[in-house]
């Protein structure tokens, strides 16, 4: 802008002058000296039009769009990586204050069971999950799949908008192309498919009835591939009904598992349960005691205090035996049992000592007894279960009536259906058939005979790639929904907006029944809302319901009465021999049925066994390795009937012999992350919904060749180094600190002084029984990156938490003992003074802690941790990730990147985020007020962290307990995590475990 | 034979009398036509030949370095347990291999050997590159080798300091030290010998590079006397060198606490085993110079016979430290040490373990007989032999220990990849590459020093600096 001077009236003649004009004072000269720039230096703006002049750029205009550009060019090169725009909010959303994370009640389903939780947001993205701590059942706790999950929202292979034959089309077209296709169907009577996950949800329960009334000719089959056909069977059998079981470990003394994996994480209140039972102050408590006859080694079964094993297909006939037993020694059995086919005795895959325990310890416990039967065993065996329960009067366990569930025999008459051209529609929501179906090209030519196939789900798998029609849905947490749960009725609401043109599956059958001709609602959540509002909240507000996330209520249920009628022809069928090797085929722990086989959190978690990552080998029992010559990792031509696979083998100690053990979910053929992970054993699954997951008849031999194992643990004993303690009953009575010294440490430096706090964590070795929630948590809590197979097996897997499980004993059927590792915070760690840098040192409350960015990655300290609890990153895992996976970062805990030490810190966020608020308000940290994520995790309560400065705190307490030990003591550096030693409960006498 | 009674009032006995250190007649003369004569000379064709050999490998290694820094020390076989492996190994192994020249050069000079003299030189020139060699690995070996410089004290904006309780840190001054004194004592005693190029060369390039490396040296008496004093102290300070650096070294491993590397044992048998790493290497590198450069009347095979007695001396010592070694796990009944020891000899890497005990131990007992000490053919293959003894001996100490610690589930195999080989090419590569050019472009013998105890040196003077 030109610059005026004011005007002072008429200007003097000057006394001094620098032009003779301005001394003789033209107007021009006068204007000049008006002017503080000279003509051409300023801009002389068009006043009227606000336009520059004609003249161009002016001298000042070119100087500073030169240093502009100057100023450009040299910001380019200051650009750093990653550096964004930061712009304040215009309008800040209702809720939402940055840095502060919000929590909201959600529920998350997986086949029937249903995971109530606690989701925390920061700025609008969900990051983290906890169970829901209002819900009665399972008290804050959750399963290590459902906290994975939430990478699952993020997951890049996520389909972002409705296609048709592979040609992305809008909402609009995709809708009209479904609905046009059921109203055709409605008018000529040809039935249509609708094939969906388990349901648990009263509302879509309620929709599909409307659905069905509107198009009688719908016909819904729920299908749960990892869900165990012979459980439904055999539930259809023994009370008439599908059942769904639910044990009340509380009220259990004595449990018997027939291959019944309780224990693997799946089940935080049988957990919390479990644990509550274990975590003994003293030997005079009282204590459960379990038994397992399985053929695959569990994690049920690791936690035995007796375990055999037994293949599957023997247990029904030993079940029926010890049915026969208890019902000699006087127990009445239901009215029109008959076991007259039944041998009497005890069956030679238990030795006859332990029989006689365990038949007087289930006649002793008698209502406090319970046998449960793992989902997989063939349907005998369930049946001898629920026999069993009905004989001993079990209070141990719950029994409800449930949905049913389509089984191979209902999966196999649609097929022929479609086949046979019946269908006019088939529609496949959260389902993946064409993967999960054993026999995938019948499948496969079945279903292109129907004339519209539509597929609703996340991320397009193996089904979709057979369906014209594919619709994108929301993730869970972008969707609103409901389920019954034992104590509650919970809601799921969402907790983030869709991140992609999506819509949740409930929302499409809506379209569908309006273009039906019915409206019950504009939406789910209008549908949803309405159906609450009549019948679950008496009275409450439905926020109130939301807040929470549930509605207390018991559902009022009939237990299903147990048919006598049915046990003998179970009886009968129980004695059939199997010939040569007999096929388990189990869920996946990471993958479950496949579904989870994209998610790398999962993929990189390992199995609590195997301790294998990234891979599903064929597990092979320690005397068949033997006879076939197979070494670990050997890869192995697997056959049955017809069908062969080539997959590297693993040697699994405890498994019985001739059984071989394979993980459902593997080998998946879409998907960024699944694809090509392990092998597909879907094909081996028989078409008898009674022994679907046991098949007898399979052969194997070596194929040639050997696969590195992605295995993170290589070793597996203790080499009889004082690591994991061990007590029984009996040793916890008399000698609870066993033989084991604890060591003088003496020391030349000063102790170390801790002012305020000095953390500390206990972990009870009894309560934990290596479900891996812990490992889940952590990685979601802490940002810990995945590093694939390859990586994995060269060590350099990157969990800050890890379960260590030992083998001890004979090979044929060890006793194990699990382990979490994580940093032990030591007062004097080995690894701070090796650090030349100063990159990790002590904090005043006792943490020890790492400066990622101080760090030049020289990796002495970990070389001179005796825990081997450091992770270095010894390639790029993060930086070449971008949205949506960053948006799983929790934003409180740094990435780190290449080159640089990592390991447990304790969860320092959340320490500080407590200290902060406890000094906002002017108070002291209350005892448990901080959890680190492994604790929140652990479903089981194993874990304790506290601060040991509070005399009053609860792990104070702990640490003094009679089992309290510390590992590698002797080393001296004085870890700050206490465990406390594992128990087992043999029968007195009894040599434990075995 | 010559005496020396012309000093000593008593006679000595003939038994004891030294033998001539030169062969035949070498003159003042000789000598400098002899020995200054390469550098003004055009190379062999075998050298050409050989230059592009270890070029070849120097390039490999440069390119596995570029690869590591663009990719990770995950390029690398080391993972957790073993988060140290090649790189450490090659980075002690090229220590130790310095530390012969610095004896031969520094020590023996002390102790008033005369005949180091002719082969000092050589040697110390050998610690320098040795020393190059090893100080790549500590740079290259971090996960972020652009910070390494934080490894040094340095008054930074940050007020950030070193950790002065880290033995790496302890690493860094040792290695550094020990490479300056070792360069400035090699510099000073070339100066008299460029001064002599200086002086003879024709070529106008080669006299002003000659010119300024020769500090003005003219000869003169008072020359002579400054030198002898600098000479004297750097050679005081380096002495104390060869027992520091690699004590320090040992550090790493002694005050940790992983089993197998907490040994109180280690400074004195790492020195031991440094002496008899760097001997075998001089041995090897002393039978090809003198052969292909026809120095056979200097380098005597006197000088070859002492080399080997050094080299079976610290043998024994290898093996007392061993023994030591396998006593100190029995007799302290720490059941991880107890395993860490029987890995070495039983576990996976038994066979490292039994590479480093015959290389070390069992093959150098043939130097007890005349004939091997005196036949290229043994003497090369025990030399041979000791380096790649040496070698897997640091492999057993830092992978056999890490592999199997404390806690079994951590327990993990460790292999190397084709990059960790590509390095260690690399670095022999570079050694022999410099060690060429070196002995094309400087004097490999010191002349001066061989002139003083030439037969006709000044007698008084014992032929050594006095």
């Amino acid at each position: 802008m030109k610059t005026r001077l004011p005007d002072h009236g008429p200007v003097e003649a000057p006394r001094f002058w620098r032009t003779l004009e301005e001394r003789v004072e033209t107007p021009e000269a006068r204007q000049a000296a008006h002017d503080e720039f000279l003509p051409g230096a300023v801009p002389a703006y068009d006043d009227v039009h606000g336009l520059p002049p004609q003249s161009g750029v002016s001298r000042r205009d070119f100087l500073g769009l030169v240093s502009a550009a100057a100023a450009l060019a040299a910001t380019v090169g200051c650009d750093r990586k990653g550096q964004g725009t930061v712009v304040p909010y215009t309008k800040r959303p209702v809720e939402v204050t940055p840095g502060v994370a919000n929590y909201y009640a959600s529920a998350f389903q997986e086949g029937r069971r249903v995971y109530p939780v606690l989701v925390k947001t920061r700025e609008g993205r969900p990051i983290h999950l906890t169970g829901n701590d209002e819900h009665p059942g399972v008290r804050g706790k959750t399963s290590p799949r459902a906290m994975a999950d939430v990478l699952r929202l993020y997951d890049p292979d996520r389909l972002r908008a409705p296609k048709a034959e592979g040609r992305t089309i809008g909402w609009a077209g995709a809708e009209a192309r479904l609905q046009g296709a059921l109203k055709e169907a409605k008018a000529t009577g040809k039935p249509v498919l609708l094939l969906s996950g388990a349901l648990a949800s009263p509302s879509r329960k309620a929709l599909l009835a409307d659905l069905k009334a509107a198009l009688p000719t719908l016909e819904h089959l729920a299908y749960e591939p990892a869900a165990g056909d012979a459980a439904e069977e055999a539930a259809r059998a023994s009370y008439g009904q599908s059942v769904a079981i639910q044990p009340r470990l509380a009220k259990a003394k004595v449990i018997l598992s027939l291959g019944a994996d309780f224990l693997n994480g799946e089940d935080p209140e049988t957990l919390a349960a479990w644990g509550a039972q274990r975590r003994l102050k003293s030997a005079k408590e009282p204590i459960n005691r379990l038994w397992v006859l399985e053929g695959p080694l569990t994690l049920t079964g690791t936690n035995a205090d007796h375990r055999y094993p037994v293949a599957p297909s023997r247990l029904a006939a030993v079940a029926f035996a010890l049915a026969r037993e208890l019902a000699a020694k006087g127990l009445s059995l239901p009215a029109g049992a008959d076991l007259s086919a039944v041998s009497g005795g005890a069956p030679a895959d238990v030795p006859a000592q332990a029989w006689a325990n365990l038949v007087k310890d289930l006649q002793h416990a008698g209502r406090n007894a319970v046998v449960l039967c793992g989902a997989q065993m063939p349907a005998e065996a369930h049946q001898a279960a629920h026999l069993l329960n009905a004989l001993l009067g079990s209070e141990a366990v719950a029994l409800s009536p449930a949905e049913p569930l389509a089984t191979t025999r209902d999966l196999e008459a649609a097929v022929q259906g479609m086949a046979a051209g019946r269908y006019a529609a088939a529609i496949f929501w959260d389902v993946n058939p064409a993967f999960t179906y054993a026999r995938a090209a019948a499948w496969k030519d079945a279903v292109a005979k129907v004339p519209l196939r539509a597929w609703i789900g996340l991320m397009e798998d193996e089904t979709a790639a057979q369906c014209q029609l594919v619709l994108p849905e929301n993730h869970w947490l972008e969707s609103w929904g409901d389920y019954t749960t034992p104590g509650a009725a919970v809601l799921q609401q969402p907790t983030v907006g869709t991140l992609y043109d999506t819509r949740q599956g409930e929302d499409v059958l809506l379209g569908l029944l309006k273009a039906l001709g019915s409206a019950p609602a504009a939406d789910y959540h209008t549908y949803l809302r309405a159906r609450w509002e009549k019948a679950v909240l008496q009275g409450g507000t439905f926020e109130q319901a939301l807040h929470d996330g549930l509605v207390k209520a018991e559902a009022k249920t009939v237990a299903p009465a147990f048919k006598g009628a049915s046990v003998a022809a179970a009886a009968g069928r129980a004695t059939r021999r199997t010939e040569g090797l007999e096929l388990v085929l189990f869920p996946g722990f990471a993958t479950l049925d496949g579904r989870h086989a994209n998610n790398s959190w999962l993929q990189e978690t390992p199995d609590p066994i195997s301790k294998m990552t990234w891979d599903n080998p064929v597990a092979v029992s320690v005397q068949d390795a033997q006879t076939l010559g197979i070494q670990e990792g050997d890869f192995v031509t697997l056959t049955l009937e017809g069908t062969t696979l080539r997959l590297p083998a693993v040697i699994q100690p405890g498994q019985a012999m001739g059984v071989l053990a394979l993980a459902l979910g593997y080998g998946r053929t879409t998907g960024g992350v699944a694809k090509g992970v392990g092998a597909n054993a879907y094909p081996f699954l028989g078409l008898d919904p009674a022994t679907a997951n046991v098949r007898p008849g399979a052969r194997l031999a070596k194929a040639g060749g050997r696969k590195e194992l992605s295995r993170t643990q290589s070793h597996h004993r203790m080499e009889g180094r004082d690591i994991v303690r061990s007590l029984t009953m009996d040793e916890f009575l008399h000698h609870p600190q066993g033989h084991h010294h604890k060591p003088e440490l003496v020391s030349l430096y000063e102790e170390q002084k801790f002012p305020d706090h000095k953390w500390g964590m206990v972990i009870d070795l009894a309560a934990c029984v290596g479900c891996s929630a812990c490992v889940v948590a952590c990685q979601s809590e802490n940002n810990v990156p995945v590093v694939g197979a390859e990586q994995v097996a060269k060590g350099r897997e990157m969990h800050w938490i890890r379960i260590d499980r030992y083998y001890e004993g004979e090979l044929e059927n060890p006793k194990v003992v699990h382990q979490p590792m994580l940093c032990q915070h030591c007062d004097s760690a080995p690894c701070e003074n090796v650090c030349p840098v100063n990159a990790t040192n002590h904090s005043p409350d006792g943490l020890n802690q790492m400066a990622y960015n101080r760090c030049v990655g020289t990796r002495y300290c970990a070389n001179n941790c005796p825990y081997k609890v450091r992770r270095f990153n010894f390639l790029e895992y993060t930086a070449y990730k971008t949205e949506p996976e960053t948006l799983a970062y929790n934003p409180e805990v740094t990435v780190r990147p290449r080159g640089v030490m990592e390991k447990c810190s304790f969860c320092v966020q959340r320490i500080n985020d407590v200290k902060i608020r406890a000094k906002g308000e002017g108070r002291s940290i209350l005892d448990g007020e901080v959890t680190t994520a492994c604790m929140a995790g652990c479903p089981s309560d194993a874990i304790v962290f506290g601060d040991l400065k509070d005399p009053k705190s609860r792990i104070a307490q702990l640490v003094t307990a009679t089992r309290a030990y510390r590992v590698l003591e002797e080393v001296g550096a004085k870890p700050a995590i206490t465990y406390l030693a594992d128990l087992k409960n043999p029968v007195a006498g009894g040599h434990h475990a075995n | 034979m010559r005496t020396d009674t012309s000093v000593h009032a008593v006679p000595i006995p003939e038994g004891l009398l030294e033998p001539a250190l030169t062969v035949g007649k070498v003159t003042p003369g000789s000598l400098d036509d002899q020995v200054l004569a390469f550098p003004e000379t055009k190379p062999p064709k075998q050298w050409y030949l050989a230059l592009a050999v270890t070029l070849s490998a120097l390039g490999v290694g440069v390119a596995c370095i570029g690869y590591t820094f663009t990719t990770g020390i995950g390029a690398w076989g080391n993972s957790s347990p073993v988060f140290w492996a090649f790189d450490i190994i090659n980075f002690v192994f090229w220590v130790g291999i310095g530390h012969a020249g610095t004896l031969i050069s520094a020590i023996l000079f002390l102790f008033r050997k005369r005949w180091r003299n002719a082969i000092a030189r050589f040697a110390e020139a050998m610690t320098i590159f040795a020393v190059m060699c090893a100080v790549i690995f500590p740079l290259i070996h971090v996960g972020r080798p652009w910070l390494a410089y934080w490894l040094f004290p340095y008054p930074n904006e940050r007020a950030l300091w070193t950790n002065f309780r880290s033995p790496l840190l302890w690493d860094v001054f040792a290695v550094n030290t020990y490479f300056s004194v070792s360069l400035m004592f090699w510099y000073l005693g070339l100066i008299p010998d460029i001064a002599s190029m200086r002086d003879r060369t024709t070529s106008k390039l080669r006299k002003t590079i000659y010119t300024v490396l020769a500090l003005g040296w003219r000869g003169a008496a008072s020359h002579w006397q400054h030198y002898e004093k600098a000479y004297l102290l750097l050679a005081g300070l380096a002495t104390g060198l060869v027992l520091s650096v690699h004590s320090v070294v040992s550090f790493d491993f002694a005050t940790s606490v992983v089993p197998g590397w907490h040994m109180t044992i280690f400074p004195p048998y790492f020195v031991a085993g440094a002496i008899f790493a760097g001997f075998s290497m001089v041995v090897i590198v002393l039978v090809v110079v003198r052969e292909t450069m026809q120095l056979k009347n200097l380098i005597t095979m006197r000088h070859l016979d002492v080399m080997n007695k050094v080299i079976l001396a610290m043998s024994c010592i290898m093996a007392y430290s061993y023994m030591m070694e396998g006593f100190t796990a029995w007799y302290s009944m720490n059941e991880y040490l107890h395993h860490g020891f029987m890995n070495i000899i039983t576990g996976t890497y038994g066979w490292a373990g039994w590479v480093t005990i015959s290389c070390n131990i069992f093959i150098p007992q043939l130097l007890w007989f005349k004939k091997c000490r005196s036949s290229y053919f043994w003497m090369i293959l025990v030399a041979i032999g000791v380096t790649i003894g040496m070698w897997f001996e640091r492999f057993v100490i830092i992978v056999i220990s890490l592999h199997q610690d404390y806690l079994p589930s951590a327990w993990r195999i460790y292999k190397p990849t084709m990059i960790d080989f590509g390095i260690l090419l690399g670095t022999f590569g570079l050694f022999f590459t410099l060690v060429l050019i070196f002995a094309r472009v400087l004097p490999v013998i010191a002349t001066t020093e061989v002139k003083a105890i030439l037969p006709d040196a000044q007698p008084s003077h014992g032929g050594s600096h006095e």
